[in-house]
């Protein structure tokens, strides 16, 4: 059963003369402990795609399959708690909530989901991997971009998803450090036995992937 | 609340100014409406220590207490209880040596009266003869007359003595000198066919059945008092319009304030926090700085109430003040709600992408 599913996915913006096709007939499936890449230039519908794979956005048409269950049957309620306990998304930088400090971007994880979250130690090793230890009591105002990247990388991994959606995380990292998140989330993938899908036009991450697919002008193929 | 804690303890500027604004609303509605409850007290005060339910005026009076006079013959006719009084009323102008002139009300009570039994003296004692007078407070305080002083009344040459200071003894914002019934007629000038301005009732059904004499209920009475309704609806209309106007200015306030958050509540909602979540948080913090403004609001009151002069009509009730400020609580929360509708409707879409 592959973690997350998508069957002839069709996305139409707007009405009449105006309406776009953003996404054409996409299929597309990650199982748990891959890294799965979606490379696009931008315009390509990679945020159309991610938005749709996370519940967030529906499909004009098609099929959307997370865990094997099909999320446009789901109400919004139930598509929130899937989002909240199955899916870790990585935004893209300076989407930290600015009056928390690092620490407190999980706390507030807590407030509305109270079990099934990283451990304190789980969550150390997870910082001392991203080298961010140091800055837990920080700001995100207080913070550099790649930092506020690998914090949010930690605030994505906190709820323990099984999918992790991931929007361009290395846009504001350096080579070094695009190789160690490249190395973390394939790890994360494998040890774990979580499903990780970049949508990201970095072609510096493709070595770490499993699966590499292709969006461009809205259709989707798989790199053989 | 975690929220809200968080992001005033991050923006104190910001919050302190929210805050500020809402202590001077707040402050300024307390002060009216210690004002108004001033006033209004200053215009009654002396009734409602009478504790009266009614009072029997002339007729032709006009419901005017100043305009009333009862004839020696209506007074003989009348069947007094020990719940009914005899009341003379004038209107008198004290001299005191060295002292500036005051206007003020002179209440003459017989000795065995209600009146006089309850009179309660803040210094000195009741008057024993008609030349001796017992004092409001504000001659002592205000004023600057002293117990055993002598003072002329009117244009009269007699001196009389003050033998006594009374508290709240104030009617229609003028304080109040008690005396004898006897020396009302002097001071009134009137001829000894009459006796009394009014007859002061403890019992709401004490009914005259005299000629020209008609009952009031005391509310009808003090409405009636020269320009007592209209001050009472002047500050009423000031208090109710500044209430609307900071319910306006409060809710834009935080109206401003959460348009200015929903890129944060977007990535929240991404994360899959439930908007419900943050709608409390919203409400959460709106009640959070009200309550701030409110209590410091509060305390400001309680320190102008202590270094405010006293000629100030100011009066300072803990229940009026308590329900002002609860009226202000409930209003800030309703225009807390008005931004609800756009924190639900918070796309999370619009954080994903460049």
């Amino acid at each position: 059963m592959p973690a997350i599913e998508l069957k002839n996915v069709n996305k139409y913006y707007g009405s009449g003369s105006a309406r776009v096709h953003v996404l054409k007939d996409v299929n597309f499936s990650a199982e748990l402990g891959e890294v799965v890449l979606i490379l696009g230039p931008s315009g390509a519908g990679k945020s159309t795609f991610l938005t749709i794979a996370g519940g967030l956005l529906t499909a004009t048409n098609g099929q959307v399959a997370i865990n094997d269950i099909n999320v446009s049957q789901l109400s919004k309620k139930e598509q929130n708690n899937l989002r909240l306990n199955e899916i870790g998304f990585i935004l893209q930088s300076y989407n930290l909530v600015p009056f928390l400090t690092v620490n407190e971007q999980f706390k507030l994880v807590d407030k509305v989901k109270k079990s099934g979250n990283l451990s304190s130690a789980a969550m150390h090793q997870l910082a001392e991997k991203l080298d961010i230890v140091n800055l837990q009591h920080k700001y995100p105002s207080e913070l550099s971009g790649g930092q506020k990247q690998r914090v949010a990388l930690q605030r994505a991994l906190y709820t323990d998803p099984t999918i992790v959606l991931a929007d361009e995380p290395t846009a504001a990292l350096d080579s070094q450090r695009v190789t160690e998140v490249g190395q973390l989330l394939k790890d994360l993938a494998k040890s774990q036995n979580k499903a990780v899908i970049v949508v990201t036009h970095d072609l510096r991450l493709t070595d770490h992937a499993d699966k590499i697919y292709d969006l461009n002008d809205g259709q989707l193929t798989l790199r053989s | 609340m975690f929220l809200a804690l968080k992001e005033i303890k991050y923006e104190k500027l910001r919050y302190g100014l929210i805050i500020a604004m809402i202590v001077l609303v707040s402050y300024l509605i307390f002060i009216l409406s210690s004002l108004s409850l001033g006033l209004s007290k200053e215009n009654t005060a002396a009734i409602e220590s009478w504790d009266m339910k009614s009072i029997v005026l002339n007729k032709d009076a006009d419901l005017s207490l100043r305009q009333s006079l009862i004839t020696k013959e209506q007074a003989h006719d009348l069947n007094l209880g020990n719940k009914q009084a005899l009341l003379g009323q004038a209107g008198i102008v004290v001299k005191g040596r060295n002292h500036e002139k005051v206007a003020s009300q002179f209440l003459g009570i017989e000795s065995d009266s209600f009146l006089a039994h309850d009179l309660t003296l803040t210094s000195g004692h009741k008057p024993t003869n008609k030349h001796e007078i017992v004092m409001d407070t504000a001659f002592q305080d205000q004023y600057h007359y002293k117990l055993g002083q002598s003072v002329k009344l009117n244009s009269l040459t007699t001196p009389y003595k003050i033998v006594g200071f009374t508290k709240n003894a104030k009617i229609n914002i003028a304080p109040a000198i008690y005396g004898k019934l006897s020396a009302w007629s002097d001071l009134k000038n009137t001829n000894s066919q009459f006796v009394a301005s009014a007859i002061v009732s403890q019992t709401k059904d004490f009914n005259p059945h005299v000629d020209n004499l008609k009952s009031y209920a005391t509310k009808k009475f003090v409405d009636k008092l020269p320009g007592y309704a209209a001050q009472n609806a002047t500050f009423e209309m000031m208090i109710g319009f500044l209430m609307v106007i900071s319910l306006i200015v409060i809710a834009v306030f935080l109206y401003i304030i959460t348009i200015q958050k929903l890129p944060n509540y977007a990535v929240l909602r991404v994360q899959g926090i439930p908007a419900s979540f943050l709608v409390k948080a919203t409400i959460a913090q709106s009640s959070i700085l009200v309550l701030s403004g409110l209590i410091i609001g509060a305390l400001l009151t309680t320190i102008t109430a202590f270094i405010i002069p006293k000629a100030v009509p100011m009066a300072f009730n803990l229940p009026l003040l308590t329900a002002v400020g609860g009226g202000l609580l409930v209003i800030s929360i309703l225009g807390s709600l008005i931004p609800v509708k756009t924190i639900l409707k918070v796309d999370p879409v619009s954080v994903i992408g460049g």
